[in-house]
């Protein structure tokens, strides 16, 4: 049999065990992150301590799944200085993170530590949310340096073209249907297509040099994702000093902040 | 004549007769070493030949995808011996895509890699097994996966008459990723453009077989980065 694994039914508003498990490991651990936290404190769900205080804005929208890449024995790309992917990105996506919670955003990780989740396992955590989009953060080996750019799944013949349509129509997979989980992406493929497309604009005026649109790529977490679902990588891991990346992460908190607006404000977040 | 001199040249024949018996065994001996040894170096010459040549071989003009940037591929034509049989054709065309890269910086997929098996199912799909290498070498990175994975397609849509799709396997086996991030679980799609255009463009250069006419499409050229299903 060419294509392994049995297709699985899922339904979509039933929660996973592994998604509430992995929801509640969300302590960040890494010593920049966690200066970061003591400077500027900012839970959404923690009201101020004391009235002159403004409250953090608390953004109604979407719950946005950040999905740091790699982790455990799969360390992802390796830089020269022997840094690893799986490490930056998690640092990365702490302070993303951090950054989007100080905007009102709802944030959760796919992990939060050196864990490896399975990619059916990160699928099962964003699917047991409906009204969510997934972002998956990766770092390239090649590519010019401070860039970034947007992918999103596409399936062989199967993305009609979208230019031109309504932004504004929601995607709507089969009515309360089960669904293939080896294409649970399938049906939320334009959905994603347009988030990518803002965030991707959005990146560009934040990093000189990324490319105008994103591209379609067989990205392997977003295909059992049943919500609308892009990855963002950021070129690359040749760079030898670290704050090259960290210094774009809070720039790309924004940029995903603004485009998950912008996305929900037009009608296409998905879900719900 | 004394007997003691009968009997010394009765042994001394005996002794010339032994050795010539021996001598012609040796000689045998020696003759199915070599005949081994031939034996060895046919075997390991034929498994280090590049190419097998059918009698449909002939010098045709191939485009091969090779980088063009760190996140697109761009044709370079050249000379290769092309078979009409379009699973031997593949084989040499993704042999050369590998192993006669014009430059170091166009190099798509690893130099260690080598193709393993190619066929075709009835229904179009081309298997591609590809040795460790490939998933062990290639830069791992989304756009770098996608760079090798396009070259594969985009050589074998141009070069190869009626082939849908594309499975990639590692060492005969299906990978979750080539490198830890494009998905190799699914299925390539093989350029709609590709097929579209069959026998819009059929050259001398680039025979194709009389039922799957034009192979080559310069249209397939900018086609869209290929996706699994």
């Amino acid at each position: 049999m060419l294509v392994a694994g049995a297709s699985v039914l899922i339904a979509r508003a039933k929660p996973s065990p592994i998604g509430r498990a992995k929801a509640s490991q969300q302590q960040a651990t890494v010593e920049q992150v966690a200066a970061q936290e003591k400077e500027q404190p900012a839970q959404p769900a923690t009201p101020p301590q004391t009235p002159a205080q403004t409250p953090p804005p608390v953004y109604r929208g979407p719950l946005i799944i950040l999905d740091p890449g790699h982790g455990g024995a799969d360390p992802g790309a390796r830089g020269p200085n022997g840094v690893q992917e799986k490490e930056a990105v998690l640092l990365i996506t702490r302070i993303v993170r951090i950054g989007l919670e100080r905007e009102g955003f709802r944030v959760m990780m796919t992990r939060n530590d050196d864990s490896n989740p399975s990619y059916d396992d990160r699928a099962a955590l964003a699917n047991a949310h409906r009204d969510a989009v997934f972002v998956s953060i990766h770092i390239a080996s090649t590519g010019a340096v401070a860039t970034a750019r947007t992918y999103f799944y596409r399936f062989a013949s199967s993305l009609p073209e979208v230019a031109g349509t309504d932004a504004s129509a929601a995607p709507i997979p089969a009515a309360g249907g089960p669904v293939l989980w080896e294409e649970a992406q399938e049906s939320y493929v334009e959905a994603s297509k347009r988030f990518a497309d803002i965030l991707e604009l959005e990146l560009a005026q934040r990093f000189p040099g990324s490319a105008a649109t994103p591209s379609p790529a067989a990205v392997r977490e977003l295909r059992s994702v049943a919500l609308p679902a892009v990855a963002v990588e950021i070129s690359n891991i040749i760079a030898t000093d670290a704050r090259t990346w960290t210094t774009m992460a809070p720039p790309l908190a924004t940029a995903i902040g603004r485009s998950v607006q912008a996305f929900r404000s037009a009608g296409a977040a998905g879900g719900d | 004549m004394p007997r003691n001199l009968q009997i010394a040249l009765v042994c001394l024949s005996v002794a010339v007769l032994i050795g010539l018996i021996s001598l012609h065994g040796l000689h045998n001996r020696i003759q199915t070493l070599e005949e081994n040894q031939n034996t060895e170096e046919q075997a390991r010459h034929e498994l280090m030949e590049p190419e097998i040549s059918t009698p449909s071989d002939v010098k045709a003009k191939a485009k091969l995808f090779w980088a063009a940037g760190p996140d697109r591929t761009a044709p370079i034509e050249m000379e290769l011996t092309l078979s009409a049989e379009p699973a031997q054709r593949a084989r040499q065309v993704l042999r050369a895509l590998i192993e006669s890269v014009p430059s170091p910086m166009l190099r798509t997929l690893p130099a260690d890699a080598s193709l393993l098996a190619f066929y075709i199912l009835p229904d179009g799909t081309a298997i591609a097994d590809f040795s460790d290498a490939l998933a062990l070498e290639t830069p791992s990175g989304i756009m770098s996966e996608e760079l090798a994975v396009d070259s594969i397609a985009k050589t074998l849509e141009n070069n190869v008459p009626g082939l849908l799709r594309l499975k990639i396997l590692i060492h005969g086996q299906e990978a979750d990723t080539l490198a830890g991030h494009v998905d190799l679980t699914g299925f390539f799609d093989l350029g709609p453009t590709a097929q579209e255009n069959q026998g819009a463009v059929s050259t001398p250069q680039n025979p194709a077989p009389a039922a799957s006419p034009g192979a080559a499409s310069p249209a397939a050229a900018g086609s869209a980065a290929k996706s699994p299903k």
